[in-house]
């Protein structure tokens, strides 16, 4: 982050980190600070959120304040680079990020003694600190009460402000403590550590010379056996630094039994004794709301039945809502390309503005509907609490296939559209899990495939009722959703045994409290994560359909230019001529009839002879195993920025124009007619259910869908599980679909 | 002296120590289950796992698994 130079004179720029425990409402407090500045990001090589803001001190407009937010974590102790970037940040280390100038710990009254353990590791980087006591209304409902001057007099040199983030209190003499001590800065001069091992920690700095750390760092590599700390410690001079080092632990290990114990056990200690000094607390059993909720949401029968309920709440309202927003947004777009076609002279730029540009675009804010409610929901779910307790109630069925509970509203959003659903697997700390978890999440049938399931299924599916209670149809529709669900836990599966090589990964949930939701919080985070869904896949997707466009689009051959124009010239001549001779107005009618087909007719052999289709054609004889002709293969690979591309791309090859969707018939009627041109199968009939089940069990298995792959890239920070995920599902959807149609054909029950 | 996942519901116990030294043992400690702490077994999953412990005035969910690494000291209420 730069610091921009400030016009004021005497004005000050400074960066505040600010860390807390996950669920302590730390965000909150975030965006009521920073409001509406905020951007996210991405740290370098990690899948790690930046997300910065800024904001100013009333009366003090010589001052700036710019806020990092430092994910959510019980202590800095990391394992992964994920983890660790949380004491990277803190002590300065990541390019373009400074080292803060302040820390502000955040703090949920409700459980001080974990929040302090936390904040006696921050202290030891060394910079002031400032301690934001949150949620003290919601600890006073409790009954917990918490002797704030106390508190100030055992953390000397820690203000400690008590704030309500949610409810916007507080905030105001949070940002003037924070001025003041911006003014007179001083750092934390308190450690729970024995001077043994600060003066250890010491030691080892005094080692390290060329390497700037912090005391933090260096009593983190003083414990961390085997982790990432302690390897970037030993990167020159092995042996020397080794010997120390394991001296230091052999000492620490006498002295507390245990090398964990001595990292934990001082933080602990110091917590415990300062929570029981200030914090009064009803003992006993006191049985507080969330209990109560929880006996209700946690119960054994009606836990699960309150889950699937929601699901089946959530489901309804995708295609409800979203349905007719998208429906708008579609034809307002269809609208827009009529315009502006009417508007702009035949040619290269019209097609190029008209096909390339608006329905590049299109494409993508089609998506925001679904995007939005979807992320209406996950944030319900994750700011009320609730996310932790369907966790619990899953995650035995999760584990079998290595994942965890957390997966579950990841995978349960992919059903309407994965681009949610991958973004909602940042809940997931472990590295491993949020990876396979994000592979996984495009197998589950997204409402996109649904439009080709529909066509498909109406027009080739024979329709046969069982036991009057199941028909051939509706079997076929389940039977695709169950496909990408079984295979999604056999991929699981595998990628545990053969390549994440996970022992049985630990699931250790803290449960919050219920909370009510705060609709600004709600209302920002789907603002940011829309705006930066459209800025990125946007520009994406955009660039991909432009391509498409160019290949679709040329050559124009000169020679079928001249015989379309002289078809229409001949059109006009006849219409002419009979104008002259009667005046029946049925004549002009039939002629523009005509004219509209011979249009339509153009455009498909425009598309038909262009290198996009020629591609297709080449490309057809590895696709006829799985029962395709070249115009399937043609559409296919068309759709593979977009599925729903594919129907579109139908009606074009057909020559139905490109507005056709699932519902028209003429296309149905215009499939139902194709017959094989040439080749083995000469005469038949192109589309049978064979076909037609080989189409969509291609479509349910493959990734064909740039936003989702543009997410995915954005949320591991790389290509490579972006490329990873469409190759396996490329070639598992080729061979399954292959497979279906092989044994389809051949058995001939449908 | 038993261990976490040997508790059934309802039963309140004191955390003593942990079976292990490990990253495990360290996350544990970190979401406070320390020695010293008084938990609460809750309840178990429908399908057993994971199970739910009250401690403080919050409350944490794990495996049987990590539970059985740590060892308590069952309170009669």
């Amino acid at each position: 982050m730069e610091r921009r130079a400030s016009s004021q004179v005497g004005s000050r720029e400074l960066t505040i980190a600010i860390c807390g425990n996950p669920n302590c409402g730390k965000t909150t407090l975030f965006n009521a600070l920073t409001g509406l500045s905020q951007k996210v990001g991405n740290y370098p090589g990690v899948t790690v959120e930046k997300t910065t803001g800024s904001f100013e001190v009333e009366n003090r407009p010589d001052l700036r304040f710019h806020l990092v937010d430092i994910p959510g974590s019980y202590s800095l102790s990391a394992f992964s680079p994920d983890e660790y970037i949380a004491t990277q940040v803190l002590c300065g280390e990541i390019a373009g990020a400074p080292r803060p100038d302040l820390i502000l710990c955040v703090i949920d009254a409700t459980n001080l003694e974990r929040g302090l353990y936390l904040l006696f590791q921050a202290v030891e980087v060394g910079r002031p600190v400032v301690v934001a006591l949150n949620m003290v209304d919601l600890a006073e409902r409790h009954g917990i009460m918490i002797d704030r001057i106390r508190l100030e007099e055992l953390l000397p040199g820690i203000p400690v402000v008590p704030v309500v983030a949610s409810k916007g209190r507080g905030i105001e003499s949070l940002k003037s403590v924070l001025a003041e001590v911006a003014d007179r800065p001083n750092p934390a001069g308190i450690s729970a550590y024995d001077d043994q091992e600060r003066q250890m920690a010491e030691k080892l700095a005094s080692q390290a010379t060329g390497q700037q750390r912090t005391n933090a760092q260096f009593l983190r590599i003083l414990f961390d056996k085997g982790g990432t700390a302690e390897s970037a410690f030993l990167e020159s001079d092995e042996a020397g630094r080794r010997a120390v080092l394991e001296d230091f632990r052999r000492i620490i290990t006498e002295k507390y039994g245990a090398l964990s114990v001595g990292e934990t056990g001082p933080l602990t200690q110091r917590a415990t004794t300062i929570a029981r000094a200030v914090v009064s607390a009803p003992t006993g059993k006191l049985q507080t709301k969330s209990e109560r909720i929880d006996r209700i949401l946690m119960h054994p029968f009606l836990g699960p039945a309150i889950l699937v309920a929601i699901m089946i709440f959530m489901f309804q309202s995708v295609f409800s809502w979203a349905e007719p927003a998208m429906h708008f947004i579609d034809t307002a777009f269809g609208s827009l390309a009529g315009y502006v076609e009417a508007a702009m002279i035949e040619g290269p730029l019209r097609s190029l503005v008209v096909d390339g540009i608006i329905g590049g675009v299109g494409s993508v804010l089609v998506f925001l509907p679904q995007i939005v409610i979807l992320f209406l929901f996950i944030s319900l779910l994750e700011d009320s609490g609730y996310m932790p307790r369907a966790a619990f109630l899953v995650d035995r069925l999760f584990g079998w296939c290595g994942l965890s509970g957390k997966s579950f509203v990841p995978m349960l959003s992919s059903f309407a559209c994965a681009v949610p659903g991958i973004m909602a697997t940042r809940t997931i700390e472990n590295r491993k899990l949020r990876i396979m978890t994000i592979l996984i999440a495009p197998l589950m049938s997204c409402s996109a495939r649904l439009p080709v399931y529909t066509i498909m299924i109406a027009a080739f599916i024979p329709f046969h009722s069982y036991f009057g209670l199941f028909n051939s149809r509706g079997l076929v529709l389940t039977g695709l959703y169950i496909l990408g669900m079984v295979l999604a836990v056999l991929i699981s599966f595998l990628l545990n045994r053969l390549l994440f090589r996970q022992e049985r990964a630990t699931f250790m949930m803290d449960m919050p409290s219920y909370m009510t939701p705060t609709p600004r919080s709600i209302l920002i985070r789907i603002y940011t994560r829309v705006k930066s869904f459209v800025a990125r896949a946007g520009t994406v997707i955009l660039a991909i359909t432009i391509v498409i466009w160019a290949l679709s689009y040329y050559p124009r051959p000169q020679d079928l230019a001249a015989e379309f124009d002289r078809r229409e010239t001949e059109i006009r001549n006849r219409y002419q001529s009979s104008q002259a001779a009667l005046q029946t107005p049925v004549l002009e009618s039939s002629a523009r009839d005509e004219l509209a087909r011979l249009n339509l007719e153009e455009g498909g052999t425009y598309l038909r002879n262009s290198y996009f289709g020629r591609i297709g054609r080449f490309v057809t004889p590895a696709f006829e195993p799985l029962g395709w002709d070249w115009k399937i293969t043609m559409a296919t690979l068309a759709s593979f920025p977009a599925r729903e591309v594919v129907i579109a791309t139908l009606g074009t090859i057909y020559n139905l124009g490109a507005q056709e969707d699932e519902t028209s018939s003429s296309l149905i009627d215009k499939m139902r007619q194709a017959r094989w041109e040439d080749g083995p199968k000469v005469g038949q009939p192109v589309f049978t259910p064979a076909v037609a089940l080989s189409i969509m069990v291609f479509f349910a298995l493959c990734a064909q869908c740039g936003a989702t792959l543009v997410t995915i890239r954005h949320e591991t920070a790389g290509w490579r599980y972006s490329l990873a995920a469409f190759l396996y599902m490329t070639i598992l959807a080729y061979f399954a679909a292959l497979a279906t149609y092989q044994i389809f054909s051949r058995v001939g029950f449908l | 002296m038993t261990y976490l996942d040997k508790l059934r519901p309802g039963q309140s116990a004191r955390v003593i120590g942990y079976r292990t030294d490990g990253p495990v043992a360290r996350r544990l400690a970190e979401l406070g289950l320390t020695p010293g702490r008084y938990i609460r077994y809750l309840r178990d999953a429908p399908l057993r796992d994971p199970l739910h412990i009250q401690i403080g005035s919050g409350s944490l969910s794990l495996r049987h698994e990590q539970a059985a690494l740590v060892a308590v000291e069952i309170e009669e209420a």
